[in-house]
């Protein structure tokens, strides 16, 4: 959105306190969502949860296209619409809810600094594994994304989707890695957010911010995804404090809902 | 750490011992950790049409990419983060990937897409520095590989136009700019008194901004405010490059009134303001002239401070 856009946006949303009707739309979860749209949408999800706010979730086959930037999720509040996480964080914050309030400068940097890792090396290898692996592309991410199409549609949208993520893999030149490379980094990845983390129960402080939110969403999402190989999940398995993190979050946050 | 290693990277002007950021990150690198490089420049050669630029090789293995470059040099032993703590090693990867998705892009706008910068600056160097005639369609190759970069990477779905991109490219990288200053505070380095490898990217990315001549810069403009950052770069280069370059400009950009510099700057940032803006309501057909026009208008000045 433009500069003048968005801070119309932000005005109006002041204005209004959050509804009851709010609503999350995401792919239809048992046959459509992917690894990395679900990761996203339960990093959203997750952080609503940690304000407090309540959201609805409903699956539609074709949100991905109902979506302002073309990105799961997004979330329908009033009469507006806002997509990803880092829009959502600031709609909220107009909205008055925050929870990165407490943080001095150099700390709200690193957080956004952290962030930044997880969209880089997390959402990047995920998309990688998904698209640009050959076996996992035919056995689980085309048959799933064209899930609710027709033939000969279902292929062709699937086609061009996998076409547009190798695309931008080979911008930022990750297309000529190798699955193992693409292991490796997830690894240190974890690695540096198993170090940040230490033996905290969450990265700053004692409260959770945006970025438990989206590592959660993440790491939550490879842990309990499905996919060829268990490669991906093993190389997280093997940082503890991340495991107990995601279970702490989990059982804090998810699962007042059933009891 | 036996075998001799030649580093091909771009040459430097402007004060600069290389003027592209990949190569800087090396050689500032090298410096820190005290490797032995011999620097051969790819200006005036055919390479620079083949190669892809930095490249180091050391006897018989070739390695690309400042990261693996770095990794590289690291298993050699020739380490500049010896005595980080873990927590300061995940914190540079954290940096690093804040350069590189946030600032980067911007970046890459101000010296290859931004149409005035290309042509007044960008364009006759790289174009001075190949080989007839290669002088002819290098330089305007590399744009457009930046310009397909820039929209695959930022560009929101169909929207492939990159007026749409710039407001939110340069608005990240102003951010990025200002999330670095805090980090660094009023310290000589990043990470205690000795430099790592994450002073290295930061060198790397922002000393170009800094030194070269662009004529148009909103983003340059933004770093000059930023005291710190500019006082970084221009130690790093007196400490660890003077030797090679003596650097002309800088003593006499402080001379100038700074009130008068911190005036016009204001200025400079009002006017971008009010431009981008007229240009957004022009473009946009759902902001016609009606009531919201003067709202907007109050919103967005009241938005330029926090930016």
């Amino acid at each position: 959105m433009s500069l003048a856009a968005e801070a119309f946006v932000s005005q109006m949303a002041a204005a209004e306190p959050w509804p009851e009707n709010a609503t999350l739309y995401q792919p239809l979860k048992d046959d459509q969502i992917l690894l990395s749209d679900h990761a996203s949408s339960l990093a959203v999800q997750a952080y609503l949860r940690m304000c407090g706010l309540p959201v609805q979730v409903i699956c539609r086959a074709n949100a991905e296209y109902m979506s302002p930037s073309g990105k799961i999720p997004f979330i329908h509040v009033g009469n507006q619409v806002v997509s990803e996480l880092g829009p959502i964080v600031q709609f909220t914050k107009a909205k008055g809810h925050t929870l990165s309030d407490s943080l001095d400068d150099v700390q709200r940097a690193e957080m956004k600094a952290y962030m930044e890792l997880v969209y880089n090396m997390l959402l990047t290898a995920e998309l990688y594994v998904q698209w640009c692996d050959d076996a996992t592309a035919a056995e689980i991410s085309r048959p799933r994304y064209s899930n609710p199409y027709s033939w000969p549609l279902g292929k062709i949208l699937a086609y061009q989707k996998q076409w547009e993520v190798r695309r931008k893999m080979n911008a930022i030149g990750w297309g000529g890695k190798s699955l193992e490379q693409v292991y490796e980094d997830v690894s240190q990845c974890c690695q540096a957010l198993s170090q940040r983390l230490g033996t905290q129960p969450y990265f700053f402080n004692k409260q959770a911010t945006e970025l438990d939110a989206l590592v959660f969403g993440h790491l939550f999402t490879i842990l309990t995804t499905r996919l060829t190989s268990t490669e991906l999940a093993e190389r997280v398995k093997s940082y503890s404090n991340l495991l107990s993190f995601c279970r702490r979050i989990e059982q804090t946050y998810f699962e007042d809902k059933g009891s | 750490m036996a075998a001799a290693m030649e580093l091909r990277c771009w040459g430097g002007d402007w004060g600069l011992p290389s003027v592209h950021t990949d190569s800087l990150v090396v050689l500032a690198y090298a410096k820190f950790s005290g490797t032995k490089l011999t620097v051969a420049p790819v200006d005036w050669t055919w390479k620079t049409l083949t190669a892809s630029v930095p490249e180091l090789v050391c006897g018989e293995s070739v390695v690309q990419e400042p990261t693996q470059i770095l990794n590289f040099l690291r298993k050699q032993r020739l380490n500049a983060d010896y005595e980080l703590t873990a927590r300061q090693g995940a914190d540079t990867m954290a940096y690093i990937a804040l350069l590189e998705e946030k600032l980067r892009p911007a970046l890459l706008h101000t010296f290859w897409v931004d149409a005035e910068n290309y042509s007044n600056l960008t364009r006759p160097w790289f174009a001075s520095r190949s080989p007839f005639p290669l002088n002819f369609f290098l330089p305007s190759r590399l744009a457009n590989i930046t310009l397909a970069r820039i929209l695959v990477t930022k560009g929101e779905g169909l929207l492939h136009r990159i007026s749409e991109v710039e407001g939110k490219i340069y608005s990240d990288a102003k951010e990025c700019l200002n999330l670095l200053s805090y980090r660094l505070g009023t310290a000589n380095y990043f990470f205690d008194n000795s430099p790592t490898s994450l002073d290295a990217f930061v060198f790397g990315f922002l000393a170009p901004l800094h030194k070269a001549d662009l004529t148009s810069s909103p983003l340059q403009s933004h770093l000059r405010q930023l005291d710190n950052l500019t006082r970084f770069c221009d130690n790093i280069l007196a400490a660890h490059f003077n030797a090679d370059k003596p650097c002309p400009l800088p003593p006499a950009m402080e001379t100038m009134d700074a009130n008068l510099q911190k005036l016009t700057q204001l200025v400079n940032k009002e006017s971008n303001l009010i431009e981008k803006m007229d240009d957004n309501l022009r473009s946009s057909p759902q902001h016609k002239p009606h009531r919201p026009d003067p709202k907007s208008s109050l919103s967005s000045s009241k938005s330029s401070t926090p930016a």
